[in-house]
């Protein structure tokens, strides 16, 4: 990964974000008028009260924006994660932020919430912030937060969270042992659309507040000795981008369960692509993982046909080989 | 679906289907273990209950059981458990998790009956080959004659109906439906519904909401261990589903349903109750 992209100037920025920005429109479009249904845009259009109308824009739509925004979500928590903590492996999931959330999802689901209740999300979303303060504060010593600490203290709590879930799993019944499934496997039902607009509206605050502290970011991965001589208030940055990327996480693994690979790969390929400036890489990974999973799920929820696919099994099986082949190329080029 | 029907019926009469494995008998069993829920409910049936000395911890039928001791759960039971207990007849049900400990029961020299609990056909074959090892045949017949009539009953009461098309939900998010080669399947087919999930491909598919729209079904059972509000929540919106639009979403979270036990006629009543509530009036 050593090779020099071009420096980012405010020309490229446009030009890139744009180019992602009108995929994204394209995505969502293409994806609402695919499914294992076959609905006329014309009809749906003509009739509000038609069938073709409530297939598209009550179950399908907000079911594509959920993706969009979950997506995106964890794609740019995922970039700005591993700006923060240096190591390529960083990815939503690892720090044990989604763990806690799906472990007081599941608490909630077997002390008798339902499934659908807004009751699950907001414990889920308590559940990650309880996991964002045990890590941060576990991971400080003497007033400092080192990624070191912050990445074994998450892997640590990760596994807890997991062993939780197990436990609850192993002693629920046979019906809430399919709730606890949602939340390893991860699903995008469709919710509605107060609670996808509440979802959206707080990720864009979390892009934003990433997206003041990019410069940092960018000091900061270059050395955090240069950084300081810079005016880069390390310790602060640090607190801030972490707190910033969990609540993202949070966020969207409340109203998802654990989607994998989104929050891993594409920041990855797009920093193949784009080069790492975190001024660009962090709108490109939301727009992109925004395209990545509505994508994705509209796989999981075509191929077979009436039957759902987890689609967290298709952000896998699709993204990973294609990163494996990215990564190949570059790698091979970077030699050459 | 009459000719359906009919057979599993007939099946249920005729008997002799059963490949029920029996080991050579060493006169009727005095202490017996049983690791599933249908099981136990099926030696109650037969009145040989009082030679329970150790079920699954998910056993909850009859009241009676709550005094008998637990052997570990229906997914993982204790070997050891379960030895300690002394039996002379293990009763189990293929489970995910259970193969290795049924396996190691019986090489700890305990007598083993492995009986399947999916279907009706299950059922029935269960009752018999647990009646042959406890060496009351005649109760076996007697009791798998008395649960084909009254599962006869309740469909009498609707067979003159025109069958409605039924969605059978057992979770709501991811919502997953029932589907064919299923209890539920059969139950549905019995109480006057036509399973609008049964073309699915498999026995619990995970469907997408917009399927629901396109499949309009007339009665939507929710059988999940969710609330009223939840299932209100989940299909609101649906507004050209006929089930939504007459407010015919029946709340069913019924362990009878979950289980193929002598209580499916129950289960079938309830189903019947829900899908042409006309026939039940007055």
């Amino acid at each position: 990964m050593t090779v020099r992209p071009p420096h980012l100037t405010a020309g490229r920025l446009v030009t890139a974000t744009s180019v992602l920005a009108l995929l994204l429109a394209a995505t969502l479009v293409a994806t609402s008028l695919v499914g294992p249904v076959h609905v006329s845009l014309a009809r749906a259009l003509a009739g509000p009260e038609s069938t073709d109308a409530v297939i598209l824009f009550r179950t399908r739509l907000p079911r594509v924006l959920l993706g969009a925004v979950v997506g995106g979500s964890l794609a740019a928590a995922g970039a700005a994660l591993q700006a923060l903590l240096g190591n390529p492996l960083a990815c939503p999931h690892l720090l044990g932020i989604s763990g806690g959330a799906a472990v007081a999802g599941v608490l909630a689901l077997v002390a008798g919430a339902d499934a659908v209740s807004p009751v699950v999300p907001l414990a889920a979303f308590a559940g990650a912030l309880g996991a964002i303060a045990i890590v941060a504060l576990g991971a400080r010593a003497g007033g400092r937060t080192t990624p070191h600490a912050v990445l074994l203290v998450g892997v640590v709590f990760n596994a807890l969270a997991a062993a939780a879930l197990m436990l609850v799993n192993a002693l629920a019944s046979y019906t809430q042992a399919q709730g606890v499934l949602f939340w390893i496997m991860g699903s995008l039902s469709t919710q509605s659309y107060g609670l996808i607009a509440g979802v959206m509206l707080y990720s864009l605050v979390g892009l934003g507040w990433l997206g003041f502290h990019a410069q940092d970011l960018n000091l900061l991965a270059a050395g955090e000795e240069g950084a300081q001589q810079l005016g880069v208030e390390v310790e602060r940055t640090r607190r801030a981008v972490f707190l910033a990327a969990s609540l993202l996480v949070g966020a969207a693994v409340s109203v998802s369960g654990m989607i994998g690979f989104v929050g891993l790969i594409v920041p990855h390929l797009l920093r193949l692509v784009l080069g790492p400036d975190q001024r660009l890489l962090l709108p490109a990974s939301f727009l992109g993982g925004a395209i990545f999973l509505a994508w994705a799920d509209t796989l999981a929820r075509t191929l077979l046909g009436p039957v759902e696919l987890p689609v967290g099994v298709v952000t896998a099986l699709t993204g990973g080989p294609f990163f494996l082949y990215l990564l190949r190329r570059h790698l091979r080029r970077a030699l050459a | 679906m009459r000719v359906r029907l009919s057979a599993i019926l007939a099946a249920a009469a005729l008997g002799g289907c059963a490949p029920a494995p029996s080991p050579a008998p060493a006169g009727p069993p005095a202490r017996i273990v049983s690791l599933a829920p249908s099981i136990t409910e099926v030696v109650y049936a037969l009145g040989a209950g009082e030679q329970l000395v150790g079920v699954c911890a998910q056993c909850d039928y009859p009241p009676a059981v709550a005094s008998v001791p637990r052997v570990g759960g229906y997914l993982v039971p204790s070997v050891e458990v379960t030895l300690a207990r002394r039996p002379d007849l293990v009763i189990a049900a293929p489970s995910p998790g259970n193969r290795e400990a049924v396996r190691a029961i019986e090489r700890a020299g305990v007598r083993v009956l492995v009986v399947h609990d999916r279907t009706l056909a299950d059922l029935w074959a269960s009752i018999r080959a647990v009646a042959g090892a406890l060496g009351t045949p005649a109760a076996g017949e007697r009791l798998v004659a008395d649960v084909t009539a009254r599962l006869g009953e309740v469909h009498a009461r609707v067979a003159d109906l025109p069958p409605r098309r039924v969605l059978v939900i057992v979770g709501h998010r991811p919502l997953v439906a029932v589907g064919r080669g299923t209890l539920q399947d059969e139950l549905l087919t019995m109480a006057g519904g036509v399973n609008v999930a049964a073309d699915a491909g498999q026995v619990w598919p995970t469907l997408t909401l917009e399927l629901v729209v396109a499949r309009a079904p007339e009665v939507i059972v929710d059988a999940a261990m969710g609330s009223e509000a939840g299932a209100r929540e989940l299909f609101a919106g649906l507004t050209t589903v006929p089930a939504v639009q007459n407010g015919r979403v029946v709340m069913l979270a019924d362990e009878t349903l979950l289980r193929a036990g002598p209580r499916v006629p129950e289960a079938a009543a309830a189903l019947a109750r829900a899908i042409h509530p006309e026939a039940f009036a007055g």
